[in-house]
C-alpha cells in the first residue's frame, strides 16, 4: 500500500504528563527483587516497568463455566508463586511424573516479576452474538472490541483472544517460564493464541533513568503516568467503582498494539527528517523547542518555515494539551521476531502496551495519529488486543476475576 | 517412528525393568553415584557354545559386564535382558575382540542373551533388598493393574496379530507389483503397528527396521520398512527393488510377534507409553511428517490414540480409585480428540488424505491432542 507520507501514531505514545517527571524515586518496590502480588489493583500497571516482556493471548477453549474457574483459580495461586520466585505448585516430585514446574528458571531471581491478566470482549460475548459463560451482561458499556481505526493492517492470527497474560520482569527467562507455564496449567481450558516477547523497555512508569529509546532510536512517551502519581492514575488509568463497570472498579484497560517499525527505510532517512517526524531532538530527546528530555514542547513557536513543531509532528497529535488532556499510561516494549521472509527486512518494532480507564482514550488518540501522524510512513499496527483486567487480588483465598464470576 | 524412539525406547526398557535405573541406551556409560556399592564384575565369555554369565549371580547394584570372544565367528554379541527387553548389550564383539558395559541393577532374575550360540539364553541373577520402594515390582497385590498390565499384554499381541495379517496383504501387492492394490494395504497395515509402537520401539533396531523414515537413517541405500516402500508407491511410482524389502518387513513383523508373544508390562510403563503415543502424534502425526509421500497420517494418528486409549481404558479402574477426578478428565479429553478425527473419517472407514485437512483444521486437533497430553503425562504417578 501507498503509505501517503504521515499518518499514524505510534506511540500513543507521547501522551504524556503537563509536568515533568514528579517524585521520581524508585518506590519500595522497585528496590526489591520481589513485587508484592496482592493489592487493590493488579501489579504490572503501576509498577516501574521492567526490562523484559512476555505476553500470552489466549482463546479458550471450554464451554464449561467452571474449568475457566478453576483455571483462574489454579493461575492465580501459580502466578503468585512465581511471583515470588518460588516454583509452581504441584504434586510433590517423583520420578514418576513430569515436574510440576517446567524448571527454566530454577535459581533465578525474580527480576520484580509482575503477572497480569485481562480478559477480552469475546469471552463475554462471542463474535455471533452467543453468551459463552453467562457473562453477557457484566460486560462494561465501554468494553468492546475496538473499532477498524487508520493505520492499521491486522493479522487476525496476532491480534484478539479471549484472555491476556502480561509477564514482566528484569530477566527474561522468567518472564518467559510465566507464560509457558500459565499455558501449560491452561491446557484443555485455553490455548495460546499468539504470543510476543519484548527484548527492551521503551517506557518508564517512575525510574529516574530517563526514558527508553524505541527502535527508532527516539524518546518517545516521556510524559508517562508516574506509577506513584495516584492522582492522575486514578483520573486516568483505574475505572472507578462509579464507571458502571461493577466488578472492573480498581481494574484497567490494556490495549496491545504489535506495531510493526520499517526500520531500514527509517534508517535511511536524513536527521532533521526523523526529528521533524517525531517533533524531538534525537540525541537529547528534547522537544524541538526545548533542550532537555522534559521540557514541555511549545506547540505555538513558529520559525521562518513555520511551525518549529510540524503540524503532523508525532509529539503534537500525542500531547495531551492537543487532546483534550487525555492520557494513558504506557508500558510498551521493543519486539523482534527475526526476519520478514517476504521482504528479507527486520520483523522489529513496538509492542505497544496502553493502560487506560476508558477504550476510547486509545481510540481517540489513534484515529488522530493513525490519519495525519508523519510517523505513518515508518510504522504499521499489524496486531491488536483489548482486555480488561480486574482489580488485584486481597490475598490468598482471592483470585483472578472473582468479582466477574461469582 | 520419530526422532525420540531413543529415549521413549530408553523409558520403558526401564521402567520395564522394574526400577532398573540403566537401559539400553545409557548402558555403556552408566557410571556409579558415589556412595554406591562397588560395581560387581561380570565376565561374559561368548563362544559357539553359549554366554554363561560368571558369576552368575551378584549383589544389588552397579555391575560391569566383560564380554569377550575368544574365537567365535558364530555368535559376536551378548545382551542382558529384563522383562523381555534389551537393557545392556555389546555387539560386534568378533573373535579376539572384547567390551564392556554396566548397569545399576536391582533385585530380579534377568537372561543373558547371545543370538547364533547353542543355548542363547543364560540366566542371571541380582540378590538383595530393592534400593527404595519405587524400584519395588509394582501393582503388587493390586488386582486391577495386574488385571491392566495382562489386558495389555494381550492387546499388544492381538494388535502384533493383525499388524502380521495385515502387512502380508501389503507385502504380497508389492512383491505382485500391483501398485494399485499395495497403496491400499499400506495404511490398514499400519494402524496396527501405530497403536503399539512404544512396545515396538523397546526392541532395539527392530523399529528402526520396520518405521524408519528417510531422515532417520544414515544411510539411505540400507533403508528398510513401510516407509521405503511408501516412498516406492507415491513418490518413485514404482515398485522395481521393493521385493527384498517386502520380504524383510515381514521378517521383521514376525519377530516382533516373537517377542511381544512374552512380553510383560509394568502399569507404569501402560501409562508412557499412552504418554510416547501422544507425543507421537503431537510431533510428527500433526506436522504430516510421519506418511509425507502417501499422506495417510490421520490413520496413524488414529491407531496412536487408540493405543494411548487402551492403556488408559486398562488403568482406569485404578486410577478411578486413587484419582477419580483425573481419571473422568481422561475420559473427557479421549472423547474431545475422537470426535475431532470422527470428522475426517471416509465412508469406506478410514481417514481422508491429510494434504487436504486444512492448517486451522490441523491446529485444532493438535490443540486437543495437547489438552489430553498434560493430565495423561500425571497418570504414571498414580499407577505404582
Amino acid at each position: 500500500m501507498e503509505l501517503s507520507r504521515r499518518r499514524l501514531l505510534q506511540g500513543i505514545a507521547g501522551a504524556g504528563a503537563v509536568g515533568a517527571l514528579a517524585g521520581c524515586a524508585p518506590s519500595a518496590a522497585a528496590a526489591a527483587d520481589v513485587v508484592e502480588f496482592h493489592g487493590p489493583h493488579q501489579a504490572g500497571i503501576a509498577t516501574p516497568v521492567q526490562d523484559r516482556l512476555a505476553f500470552t493471548a489466549f482463546d479458550v477453549t471450554t464451554t464449561r463455566r467452571e474449568d475457566l474457574v478453576a483455571l483462574l483459580k489454579t493461575w492465580t495461586a501459580a502466578a503468585e508463586a512465581m511471583t515470588r520466585g518460588v516454583p509452581v505448585p504441584g504434586p510433590a516430585p517423583s520420578d514418576a511424573l513430569p515436574p510440576a514446574d517446567t524448571g527454566e528458571a530454577d535459581g533465578l531471581a525474580p527480576g520484580r516479576l509482575t503477572i497480569t491478566i485481562g480478559f477480552g470482549p469475546g469471552l463475554f460475548t462471542a463474535a455471533d452474538g452467543t453468551d459463552r459463560f453467562g457473562l453477557a451482561a457484566r460486560r462494561p458499556a465501554a468494553f468492546a472490541p475496538l473499532p477498524a481505526l487508520p493505520g492499521e493492517l491486522l493479522d487476525p492470527a496476532r491480534s484478539g483472544g479471549d484472555v491476556a497474560v502480561q509477564a514482566c520482569s528484569d530477566d527474561p527467562t522468567v518472564a518467559f517460564h510465566a507464560v509457558r507455564n500459565l499455558t501449560r496449567l491452561g491446557r484443555g481450558t485455553v490455548v495460546a493464541r499468539w504470543a510476543e516477547l519484548g527484548f527492551g523497555k521503551t517506557s518508564s512508569t517512575g525510574n529516574s533513568g530517563g526514558t527508553p529509546r524505541n527502535l527508532l532510536g527516539f524518546k518517545d512517551g516521556t510524559r508517562n503516568i508516574e506509577g506513584a502519581d495516584d492522582a492522575a492514575l486514578g483520573q486516568h488509568v483505574w475505572v472507578a467503582d462509579g464507571d458502571g463497570a461493577g466488578w472492573l472498579g480498581g481494574g484497567s484497560y490494556l490495549v496491545a498494539r504489535r506495531i510493526r517499525m520499517f526500520v531500514e527505510p527509517w534508517d535511511r532517512d536524513r536527521l532533521s527528517d526523523q526529528q521533524a517526524v517525531f517533533g524531538r531532538f534525537k540525541t537529547s530527546g528534547a522537544p524541538l523547542t526545548g533542550t532537555d528530555e522534559f521540557d514541555t514542547p511549545d506547540f505555538g513557536a513558529v520559525g521562518p518555515d513555520g511551525p518549529v513543531i510540524a503540524e503532523d509532528a508525532h509529539v503534537r497529535l500525542a500531547a495531551p494539551e492537543n487532546n483534550g488532556g487525555l492520557r494513558i499510561l504506557r508500558r510498551g516494549y521493543s519486539y523482534t521476531d527475526g526476519i520478514d521472509a517476504r521482504t528479507g527486512t527486520l520483523d522489529a518494532g513496538l509492542f505497544f502496551l496502553a493502560y487506560v480507564r476508558d477504550p476510547d482514550q486509545f481510540v481517540t488518540l489513534q484515529r488522530k495519529l493513525g490519519s495525519s501522524d508523519a510517523l505513518n510512513e515508518y510504522i504499521r499496527h499489524v496486531g491488536s488486543g483489548l482486555y480488561a483486567c480486574p482489580p488485584g487480588t486481597t490475598g490468598p483465598d482471592d483470585w483472578w476475576g472473582r468479582a466477574l464470576f461469582t | 517412528m520419530t526422532p525420540t524412539r531413543t529415549r521413549a525406547a530408553c523409558g520403558v526398557a526401564a521402567l520395564a525393568s522394574a526400577g532398573l535405573l540403566a537401559s539400553a541406551c545409557s548402558a555403556s556409560s552408566q557410571q556409579a553415584s558415589p556412595g554406591d556399592p562397588p560395581a560387581s564384575a561380570v565376565t561374559i565369555e561368548i563362544s559357539d557354545a553359549g554366554c554363561g554369565p560368571n558369576p552368575a549371580t551378584v549383589p544389588t547394584g552397579p555391575v560391569t559386564f566383560a564380554v569377550t570372544n575368544a574365537a567365535s565367528a558364530k555368535v559376536t554379541e551378548a545382551e542382558v535382558q529384563g522383562g523381555g527387553k534389551i537393557l545392556g548389550e555389546k555387539e560386534n564383539i568378533t573373535a579376539g575382540l572384547d567390551g564392556t558395559f554396566s548397569l545399576r541393577m536391582e533385585p530380579g532374575t534377568y537372561s543373558v542373551y547371545c543370538p547364533g550360540a547353542a543355548k542363547d539364553t543364560w540366566t542371571f541373577t541380582v540378590d538383595g533388598a530393592a534400593a527404595g520402594a519405587s524400584s519395588a515390582p509394582a501393582a503388587a497385590g493390586n488386582t486391577s493393574l495386574t488385571a491392566a498390565t495382562q489386558g495389555y499384554h494381550d492387546y499388544v499381541v492381538t494388535e502384533v496379530a493383525q499388524l502380521q495379517t495385515a502387512t502380508k496383504t501389503f507385502t504380497d501387492a508389492v512383491r505382485a507389483g500391483n501398485i494399485d492394490a499395495a497403496k491400499n494395504a499400506f495404511a490398514p497395515a499400519r494402524v496396527h503397528y501405530e497403536s503399539i509402537e512404544p512396545v515396538a520401539e523397546s526392541f532395539g533396531d527392530l523399529d528402526p527396521a520396520i518405521d524408519a523414515r528417510i531422515d532417520d537413517v544414515t544411510d539411505p541405500t540400507r533403508w528398510t520398512g513401510f516407509h521405503r516402500i511408501e516412498k516406492a508407491l507415491w513418490a518413485d511410482g514404482t515398485l522395481n527393488g521393493m521385493a527384498p524389502i517386502a520380504d524383510e518387513l515381514d521378517a521383521d513383523v514376525a519377530t516382533l510377534k516373537t517377542k511381544v508373544a512374552t512380553n510383560t508390562y509394568q502399569p507404569a510403563e501402560l501409562a508412557n507409553g499412552a504418554s510416547d503415543l501422544l507425543t507421537e502424534v503431537s510431533t510428527s502425526k500433526v506436522t504430516g511428517e510421519e506418511d509425507r509421500y502417501s499422506h495417510t497420517d490421520l490413520w496413524d494418528f488414529a491407531a496412536n490414540i487408540d493405543g494411548a486409549r487402551k492403556a488408559f481404558e486398562l488403568l482406569q479402574p485404578a486410577l478411578a480409585a486413587t484419582d477419580p477426578d483425573l481419571a473422568q478428565q481422561l475420559e473427557a479429553r479421549f472423547t474431545d480428540v475422537a470426535q475431532g478425527l470422527a470428522e475426517y473419517r471416509t465412508a469406506d472407514g478410514g481417514y481422508q488424505d491429510y494434504g487436504a485437512v486444512t492448517d486451522t483444521d490441523k491446529r485444532s486437533l493438535a490443540d486437543s491432542v495437547n489438552a489430553l497430553a498434560e493430565p495423561l503425562s500425571q497418570v504414571a504417578g498414580k499407577v505404582v
